[in-house]
């Protein structure tokens, strides 16, 4: 007797052991499984809301959505390749520049009185070059998605689209594409912690150019270059903005590598010294 | 019940989620006060040499600083500095400065430092290949350190994350280079760097701010690509040896003044302008450019002199503090510097009684015991004077009163020490004593153990502690001290950071017997890496120093004594060696027009040292 109230005592148990086991197993699920789903689902709603800006309203215009400020005047400050810049160097003097052996024989052969001749004296204000050359910029939008930077050296345009690019390019400055670069994860979410960077710099994309000049010596790109670029305005605790202009210069025809560099500009308040002025070939 | 609060756990993580999201992306409005998020510098990064790669690899032409914002005191020492300097025994192992050390080839390495509890970020390390510059960025917002503390090739760095950049702001950096041809970087520039990442694409911005050798700040970028694996090529080692055999130590290569055979080389080769290449603000505005079409070589000439005027004052700040209190800095060991009171003031504790070396001018006298006393409970056993001026001797009598010791009176050691149970033991040169004797000093602070030989000698609280006579150095009665087991050396006034060497020729003081005794200085230093660290220095006034101050110092003393004898010989009288500015290299960091020490009083005594040489 005893013996049986013992083994129905155990029967029970453990049949209710099994109950709750099953209990417990649809818990797993529903913990596991409808915060997963209604993650999911969510993540992918916020990420279409958000991508088109707080609120779920329309998207901002990039020169509202900019999370820095490029505009002004800003003048070169030549403390680097300074003899390279301030100057044209002699033919054949390559300075820093990876041009593989196709690059170097063309430069070999450079002739700015030819260059001159085909009208062709703005072959170093090109895209991928004008950037080198001391002078000051002026940065302005053109209208709420594209940003101007004008060059007085060589008096050059470059316009720079963050909607649809107008034009067909194949001229010195090419065609230029812009956004706005923010430090982000890949899959567009992070969990928990601090929010991304409210930094951020304008990222540029420039194809289609004329073949040109990276230097005034006749260090040749061509049409096949693609220029990246990265604009980044750092303000300095004494009151200076610099403008710094990270290049990589990417041309499987006439270069070994891709061709980096990163050219600064100091704000100025106003105009002073900008003087716009022609091409030089020499 | 169960059900529900599953859906209350669903919807909260639902809602985090977005938030996350959603109202991450565009941060925190600038200036919210909240910290702007960090990016990973992490990992292995290698420069891209395409800009200025003759500068950074097989390295510049002399005299080439174009574009460097540059005044005269700058172009002059590069024009001076002879590439043989480098031969010099202590110079051989000289590193780079932060920011030319990352302008250099080779490779780098970034990685974070945690708190392993809390994971907040405490430091951003940076080390360079080139010279194994090994850095730490605090991010944990610590202060930077006084002016008196040590300065390294490093620097103190600390930063923040400002938008999409690292920012960095350096001071604490040694004197070394903005260019490796000699043009200068002095021990008060100050950095304010910008690393900015753009996926695999490193840009480092600097901004050098230099009131002794800038007109203005000089901003250069450097473009990093980060390596996927590590190239295992991390070392630099250097060891320094002899190069060149039988050379006097009191010989530092250099060109005298408007004498740098090489100057016009770099114009002859490329064909520019010499007023462009020797730098200057002008040079880095585009507006130059039009110049270097019209510059002549008069102009260019004009600058490789010094300019006729009055000399610049020195443009250094005063690492001194002046607040009226004494300022404590832990040295090594046992060992602290005691600031604060005129001249550095040195002290050694342990079992045996407070050691102090210089007693500053005692008009702080009972802070400085009171600090003393907070070092150590034990009376003040020992004084050390390095040498009899009043900055460093104003404090004799008190301390030495705060050393009296009523349990020894009358017993056996009375026999030994003169002062001993009623004060402190004040040790110096004889001449120290006879000078203060003449003087009319308080009789209570003038020494009573006094040595006449070279070297004396004494064991205390687990050191041995050595004094050593520069018999026409300041004056005649010079000492340097050394702490053997912590390895420090106090210099007295043979050597400062705050001004040109005090050479009182009246009272047996000579430019000689100063080079004497720096080189003296830097025959006991031993340094740890890379020129830095080890001995530690600690000059009559000025912050803590290794052997590098030391050596720079001798080279300017050196060099303005090979300046003045080649005006000498050439007959120049006192005024015209004053005319001539031989120390106008040094004037934005040393110099004075007025105050005790003046640059005119300094040339007088360099000049007058070397018309009639001491005995």
């Amino acid at each position: 007797m005893r013996r049986n109230v013992i083994d129905s005592t155990l029967e029970d148990a453990y049949y209710r052991l099994l109950e709750a086991e099953e209990e417990l197993d649809q818990v797993r699920t529903t913990v596991y499984a409808a915060p997963t789903l209604t993650i999911a689902i969510l993540i992918s709603t916020a990420t279409g809301i958000c991508a088109q800006g707080r609120g779920g309203g329309p998207p901002q215009p990039p020169r509202v959505a900019a999370p820095v400020d490029l505009t002004g005047y800003w003048v070169s400050l030549v403390t680097e390749d300074w003899r390279y810049r301030m100057m044209t160097p002699p033919k054949g003097d390559f300075g820093s520049v990876p041009l593989n052996m196709d690059g170097q024989k063309l430069a070999q052969s450079w002739d700015p009185a030819k260059d001159e001749a085909a009208g062709n004296q703005c072959k170093a204000y090109g895209a991928a070059g004008l950037l080198r050359i001391p002078g000051r910029l002026h940065v302005t939008w053109q209208d709420d998605s594209t940003l101007k930077v004008e060059a007085d050296a060589g008096t050059q345009t470059r316009l720079f689209y963050f909607g649809p690019p107008q034009g067909q390019g194949g001229d010195w400055q090419g065609i230029s594409t812009a956004s706005w670069d923010r430090s982000r994860s890949p899959l567009g979410f992070q969990f928990f912690g601090a929010p991304p960077s409210a930094g951020g710099s304008m990222a540029s994309v420039t194809t289609k150019l004329k073949p040109g000049y990276l230097g005034k010596n006749g260090l040749p790109y061509s049409a096949n270059t693609v220029v990246t670029e990265y604009w980044d305005r750092l303000d300095v605790p004494n009151g200076d903005s610099l403008l710094v202009v990270s290049t990589e210069v990417v041309d499987p025809t006439y270069l070994a590598q891709p061709f980096w560099t990163s050219t600064h500009f100091k704000k100025q308040n106003d105009a002073t010294g900008w003087n716009p002025t022609p091409c030089s070939a020499r | 019940m169960r059900r529900t609060f599953l859906l209350y756990l669903t919807v909260l993580l639902g809602v985090v989620v977005f938030s996350q999201v959603c109202f991450g992306q565009g941060g925190p409005p600038a200036g919210a006060g909240r910290p702007t998020p960090g990016f990973d510098l992490s990992g292995y990064w290698t420069a891209a040499i395409h800009e200025d790669a003759l500068e950074r690899g097989g390295g510049p032409e002399t005299a080439d600083y174009g574009g460097f914002p540059i005044n005269e005191a700058a172009r002059l020492f590069g024009l001076s500095y002879n590439v043989s300097r480098v031969t010099l025994r202590h110079h051989q192992c000289d590193g780079y400065v932060a920011p030319y050390s990352v302008r250099s080839i080779g490779n780098a390495r970034a990685w974070e430092e945690r708190d392993p509890h809390t994971q907040r970020l405490i430091a951003i390390h940076w080390y360079n290949q080139t010279f194994e510059g090994s850095r730490t960025i605090w991010m944990d917002g610590r202060p930077h350190p006084p002016p008196y503390a040590p300065h390294t090739w490093m620097g103190f760095s600390t930063g923040t994350f400002v938008g999409n950049a690292l920012v960095v702001q350096a001071t604490h950096i040694k004197q070394g280079w903005l260019r490796r041809n000699g043009l200068p970087e002095s021990d008060q520039a100050t950095t304010v760097e910008f690393f900015v990442r753009h996926g695999d694409h490193l840009t480092y911005t600097s901004v050098i701010t230099d009131p002794v050798y800038l007109t203005e700040p000089v901003v250069r970028t450097t473009d990093f690509a980060r390596q996927p694996v590590d190239h295992g090529n991390w070392l630099f080692a250097c060891d320094d040896g002899e190069q060149i055999f039988g050379r006097a130590q009191d010989q530092v290569p250099n060109y005298l003044l408007g004498q740098n055979p090489f100057v016009k080389e770099q114009g002859e080769k490329y064909k520019i302008p010499m007023l462009g290449y020797l730098g200057g603000p002008e040079t880095m505005y585009p507006e130059f450019a039009a110049k270097m079409r019209t510059a002549t070589d008069a102009e260019g000439l004009a600058r490789t002199r010094p300019a006729a005027g009055a000399p610049p004052t020195s443009r250094a700040i005063d690492p001194e503090p002046h607040d009226g209190d004494i300022h404590v800095l832990p040295l090594r060991n046992n060992v602290y510097l005691l600031l604060g009171d005129g001249g550095n003031i040195v002290v050694q504790v342990g079992d045996e009684g407070a050691f102090v070396v210089d007693t500053g001018t005692g008009a702080l006298a009972a802070k400085t015991i009171a600090a003393i006393r907070k070092l150590s409970d034990k009376p003040i056993q020992f004084v050390a004077n390095t040498g009899y001026r009043p900055d460093h001797t104003g404090g004799n009598a008190a301390l030495r009163a705060a050393g009296a010791d009523p349990s020894v009176v009358g017993s056996f050691f009375a026999l030994g020490f003169a002062d001993a149970g009623i004060g402190a033991t004040i040790m110096a040169h004889q001449n120290v004593q006879n000078h203060m004797y003449a003087l009319k000093m308080p009789a209570a602070g003038i020494p009573s153990d006094t040595f006449l030989d070279e070297r004396r000698r004494h064991f205390h609280n687990g050191d041995a502690i050595e004094m050593f006579q520069e018999p026409s150095a300041v004056t005649d009665a010079d000492s340097i001290v050394q702490f053997r087991r912590a390895d420090i050396i106090v210099t007295g006034d043979i050597f400062t950071t705050t001004q040109f060497p005090f050479i009182d020729v009246q009272n047996g003081g000579s430019v000689q017997g100063e080079i004497k005794a720096l080189n003296d200085i830097l025959n006991r230093t031993v340094y740890q890496h890379e020129s830095e660290g080890g001995t530690i220095v600690i000059p009559g006034h000025g912050y803590v120093c290794d052997e590098h101050e030391v050596v720079e110092y001798r080279d300017m003393v050196a060099i303005v004594r090979d300046r003045v004898q080649a005006l000498i010989k050439n007959g120049a009288t006192l005024e015209q060696v004053k005319t001539a500015r031989p120390t106008a290299d040094y004037d934005s960091r040393y110099g004075a027009t007025s105050g005790p020490w003046t640059t005119a009083m300094f040339v007088e005594a360099v000049y007058n040292s070397l018309k009639q040489p001491p005995k």
